[in-house]
């Protein structure tokens, strides 16, 4: 502590502590490391015979990790987009509107917070399943039959893209909302009534004013958002089932569950390219996880 | 909202709504070694029947595989054409209104004279068949020939129960190894049912599970018997406990510590001789003919002792199949003798047509041969709808007595409370 | 008008998905058998059954010793612990940082693959044998101990979280009380009791509301590690739901208890919401 007289004793207690501490957080990294250039890797931490790429190059030749990649940025990627675009309006809105709604409305969406998700996962399933049949209807109308397939893919609440991104946007956007909301509070009225007093509309009052006021709120929502929805197991695992749709969570599980022989360093090479975006995505949001928690859940 | 409510009302309203057609048909496999050979096979039956088939990777274990399943199914999204791991589970899916009727199609192929009239009788419930049978898996304990006879254990067929778990508690004396493996517990998934306690129960006083009106006796003496042999196994120690409690229990004692001889003795299908220590294995066993041996199931009393006989992965059409009739007609062409002949290559599963034996690549499978003289002691137990129940409930069972957690009586109590608390209490006896 | 895109997902995908909940917890909707094709309405059957199902208690005891240890204690304590350490600059203070925060950053299943090698049983595994260096026997960590081994991967994931707050809690606090403190001749001791505890009640009593929530939402960590068992050890009530619904296919019962889990969710928001007195 600042307090304690710096003693060496206290020193050394400090680094001893850590030390401990630090080998208890890295310790589980070392086999992931070490399997995923190993060549001949198993469950058990050894020394590698020999050291060298060919796992990866396995993850992206032999099985489908360039399309898990993929999916999971689309994904992640288009859920991240409505969060920041809904949150943003939504926020805004929130935060300058006195209307009679605002007050429920932002109890409700703490309440939905809580929510743990797999609470909601069967009934989400037989909504998904409705909206599914409702779309493929839709789609049967307007698409030839032989295509229905490839578009159901695309616009399908189950098995689709469409409706992974729905849904995960959803689960992550009360969160967001509320940090825009906090955000707006904080960014005084006064610079959007005097470009109103310049005349400008209200497209030009948001390109000029209110997007560059917004980005870091903007930046705190989206990285939670894409964060969390990168981490998601539950969803993918209910909701995909097609191999072109699967995404890396997905595709790790899989890998996992080859009953007969699992192929540890594979599985170890697909865990980090999973696990490299979640970190940069980590690194960027730190700095906003103490104003977003310590502050904006506060309100 | 009001859009969203209006769109869920479609939806509700389409519920029921026809498929449409497509020019693929989609099969789903899982494991390695199965969708190999459902691969080398695929060009054939495109050119036999003019239908494109895609053939869909599955995860690998049992449970995963049909819980996977059932969620697609149930939402219209699943494969055209799939197997279920044995006859068990069929009559859940069908009665949930999954599977197409084939009866005309299977009956109408060649496949269906040919078959083994075990396989016939399998397949068929009440006058309708969901399934195409392919193939069949032929379960026995199949012990090491050469580390018991040099240990100077006998290598006789057990006369009875007792005879089997002494015979293992000798081996394990003499040798210092585990000697007996049946598996237990729940991430085993349907293999502690279909290849452990069906085998005892099949020649245990009370041989069936299903009364004559549709439920589960399990307060019988057989149930008690079997739950009775497995906590002798756990205390004479002669079973491997710690991996039949993780993940994929059956990685490490059948594929690493059988073909090292440290363990003796294991419940297995004709598989075993190809696809764990066989040809297709990542640790054969050299010399496997004369290295490993079987035994059939010893009864309880001593009465003649059986195989067990299943249908392995029989195959049938989801009735949300995009194209039903080519579906079909994709089924009738998967009972070939190629196919039969690839799986019995790639994963060592017995055929279920009698001319398939005939062929020459399966004569060339000399270890497969001499087993199939034993399918006309073949025996089965029946099932019911709730199966997938009992199953569940024996795997919780026995992962008890694994723990410790519960004896013989206790693991009994456990699957009568899962079955009736889940089926209702009016289907348990 | 601007919120209503929101509104109507949080509709769709929160709202109405609760009232199936309700309605499909009063049917015996299965994913197999005759209930499939037509489930009946069979009213507070399920719920009867609920309460005299006793895993369904038993996984609620896991989920409150699970919270009660990986949230409430572990992350807390050494959250804190590590916070005060890091509280002052020092040469290496940016490296133990990062190395608290890593494991946060890696995704559940991610974490369940590692912890999998890490625990794994037989001479090989890696904690067995650092415990073998201390004369400790191999051990079936996930066997043996599975509960206090999941507490313990838990705890890792969340440490660096619990730093971050703990770290903006103390830096709140004024370096001139500590001044004041060291003139009265406190303890270290005394003055983390007298003065650093109390001011951080409120940041305390933040971190504890968040992490019971995404603690009792845990799914994917203990799905991909043990998938509840062994025998239902493991089984909070996240994971009972899912291995009721689609591992014995019971939809209907599953609905049931997610409506229990549900209930108790809001209360936990409305105490939330009450206790930090949120202004809106």
């Amino acid at each position: 502590m600042a307090l304690s007289k710096t003693s060496t004793k206290a020193e050394a207690g400090r680094y001893g502590v850590l030390i401990v501490l630090s080998i208890y957080c890295l310790m589980p990294f070392v086999w992931l490391l070490v399997a995923a250039f190993d060549t001949n890797a198993g469950l058990f931490l050894e020394t590698p015979d020999s050291v060298s790429l060919n796992n990866f190059y396995r993850v992206f030749a032999e099985e489908d990790g360039l399309r898990w990649l993929i999916n999971s940025l689309i994904v992640c990627g288009g859920a991240t987009l409505i969060v920041m675009l809904l949150s943003g309006f939504g926020g805004y809105a929130l935060s300058r509107t006195n209307a009679w709604w605002k007050r429920p409305f932002l109890y409700s969406i703490i309440l939905i917070r809580v929510i743990p998700p797999p609470a909601l996962i069967v009934p989400l399933y037989q909504v998904m399943l409705a909206l599914n049949n409702g779309m493929r209807w839709l789609v049967l109308q307007v698409v030839p039959r032989e295509h229905m397939r490839d578009v159901m893919q695309i616009v399908g609440f189950i098995d689709g893209y469409l409706g992974l991104i729905l849904l995960l946007a959803t689960m992550h956007l009360p969160l967001a909302l509320w940090i825009m909301k906090t955000y707006f509070d904080s960014v005084s009225p006064e610079y959007e009534e005097a470009a109103v007093m310049d005349g400008a509309t209200f497209g030009q009052r948001l390109r000029r004013v209110l997007l560059p006021l917004a980005m870091p709120g903007l930046a705190a929502s989206g990285l939670f958002a894409f964060i969390a929805c990168w981490d998601d197991f539950l969803v993918p695992l209910t909701f995909v089932s097609s191999p072109e749709l699967r995404m890396l969570p997905i595709g790790i599980f899989s890998a996992f569950l080859r009953a007969n022989e699992i192929d540890y360093g594979l599985l170890a090479a697909i865990a980090i390219v999973y696990t490299a975006p979640a970190i940069i995505a980590f690194v960027l949001a730190r700095r906003f996880l103490v104003q977003t928690f310590g502050g904006g859940l506060k309100g | 909202m009001k859009t969203k409510l209006m769109v869920s009302a479609i939806a509700l309203a389409s519920f029921g709504a026809t498929n449409v057609w497509a020019d693929t048909v989609r099969i789903a496999e899982h494991r390695q070694a199965r969708i190999d050979a459902l691969n080398a096979v695929v060009p054939m039956i495109e050119e036999q029947t003019g239908i494109d088939i895609e053939v869909i990777e599955y995860p690998g274990p049992d449970k995963e595989y049909i819980s996977k399943l059932l969620t697609e199914l149930r939402a219209g999204t699943g494969p055209d054409v799939f197997s279920l791991p044995s006859s068990g589970e069929i009559v859940d899916f069908s009665t949930a209104g999954y599977l197409v009727d084939v009866t005309a199609e299977v009956k109408g192929s060649d496949a269906w004279d040919n078959m083994f009239p075990i396989a016939r009788e399998l397949a068929e419930t009440d006058g309708v068949i969901y399934t195409m049978p392919t193939m069949l898996a032929m379960q026995q304990f199949y012990f090491r020939n050469d580390v018991l006879t040099e240990a100077g254990v006998s290598t006789d067929q057990p006369a009875d129960w007792d005879a089997l778990i002494n015979r293992a508690i000798e081996a394990k004396e003499k040798t210092g190894e585990y000697s007996l493996l049946m598996p237990m517990g729940v991430t085993w998934g349907g293999g502690t049912y279909i290849e452990s306690f069906r085998l005892l129960l099949a020649n245990s006083s009370t041989p069936e599970l299903v009364t004559e009106n549709g439920t589960f006796n399990l307060t019988s003496d057989g149930v008690r018997e079997v739950f009775e042999f497995y906590q002798k196994m756990i205390e004479a120690e002669v079973v491997p406990v710690d991996p039949l409690l993780g993940p994929d229990p059956w990685v490490i004692p059948k594929y690493e510590m059988f073909p090292a001889g440290e363990l003796l003795m294991t419940t297995c299908g004709s598989w075993c001789y190809i696809f764990d220590w066989g040809p297709e294995s990542k640790n054969p066993i050299p010399d496997i003919e004369n290295a490993v041996g079987t035994w059939k199931v010893p009864n309880v009393n001593g009465d003649a002792p059986s195989v067990l006989v299943n249908l392995n992965h029989p195959w049938m059409v989801s009735s949300s199949a995009v194209d039903i009739e080519a579906s079909k007609k994709v089924l009738a062409a998967m009972g070939s003798i190629e196919l039969m002949t690839s799986y019995a290559q790639k994963s060592g599963n017995l055929p279920s047509r009698a001319d398939a034996i005939e062929s020459d690549g399966f004569q060339q499978l000399t270890a497969l041969v001499p087993l199939l003289d034993q399918l006309e002691d073949g025996r089965s137990v029946a099932t019911a709808p709730g199966f997938s129940t009992v199953m569940e409930g024996i795997g919780r069972g026995s992962e008890a007595l694994l723990l410790g957690n519960a004896d013989a009586a206790g693991a009994q109590q456990i699957l009568v409370d899962y079955v009736s608390n889940i089926l209702g209490e009016d289907m348990v006896e | 008008m601007l919120v209503l895109p929101s509104a109507i997902l949080l509709f769709a995908f929160v709202l109405y998905p609760s009232g199936v909940a309700i309605y499909t917890s009063m049917t015996n909707l299965s994913l197999t058998g005759p209930a499939a094709l037509n489930p009946r309405f069979i009213g507070f059957d399920n719920y009867t059954k609920l309460f005299s199902d006793h895993t369904f208690w038993r996984s609620l005891v896991i989920t409150f010793w699970f919270v009660l240890f990986s949230a409430i204690i572990g992350q807390l304590v050494l959250g804190l612990l590590s916070a005060i350490l890091l509280k002052r600059q020092f040469a290496l203070r940016p490296f133990f940082n990062a190395i608290i925060l890593m494991p946060n950053a890696v995704p559940g299943v991610v974490a369940a693959l590692m912890w999998s090698s890490m625990l794994a049983s037989g001479e090989y595994g890696t904690l067995n044998k650092i415990v073998a260096w201390f004369g400790v026997d191999p051990q079936r960590w996930l066997v043996t101990f599975p509960l206090s081994m999941i507490i313990v991967v838990n705890i890792w994931r969340g440490i660096g979280f619990a730093m971050i707050l703990m770290n903006s809690g103390l830096s709140a606090i004024s370096e001139e009380l500590y001044e004041a403190a060291r003139m009265d001749g406190a303890t270290t001791w005394q003055a983390f009791r007298k003065i650093t505890l109390p001011l951080l009640v409120p940041t305390i009593f933040l971190y504890l509301l968040v992490s019971t929530v995404t603690t009792i939402a845990i799914f994917a960590l203990i799905y991909a590690l043990t998938r509840g068992g062994p025998a239902g050890a493991t089984e909070i009530v996240g994971i009972y739901i899912y291995n009721q619904s689609f591992g014995s296919y019971q939809l209907g019962y599953g609905s049931a208890i997610a409506v229990v889990l549900l209930i108790f969710s809001l209360i936990i928001g409305t105490f939330y919401v009450r206790a930090l007195k949120v202004e809106v």
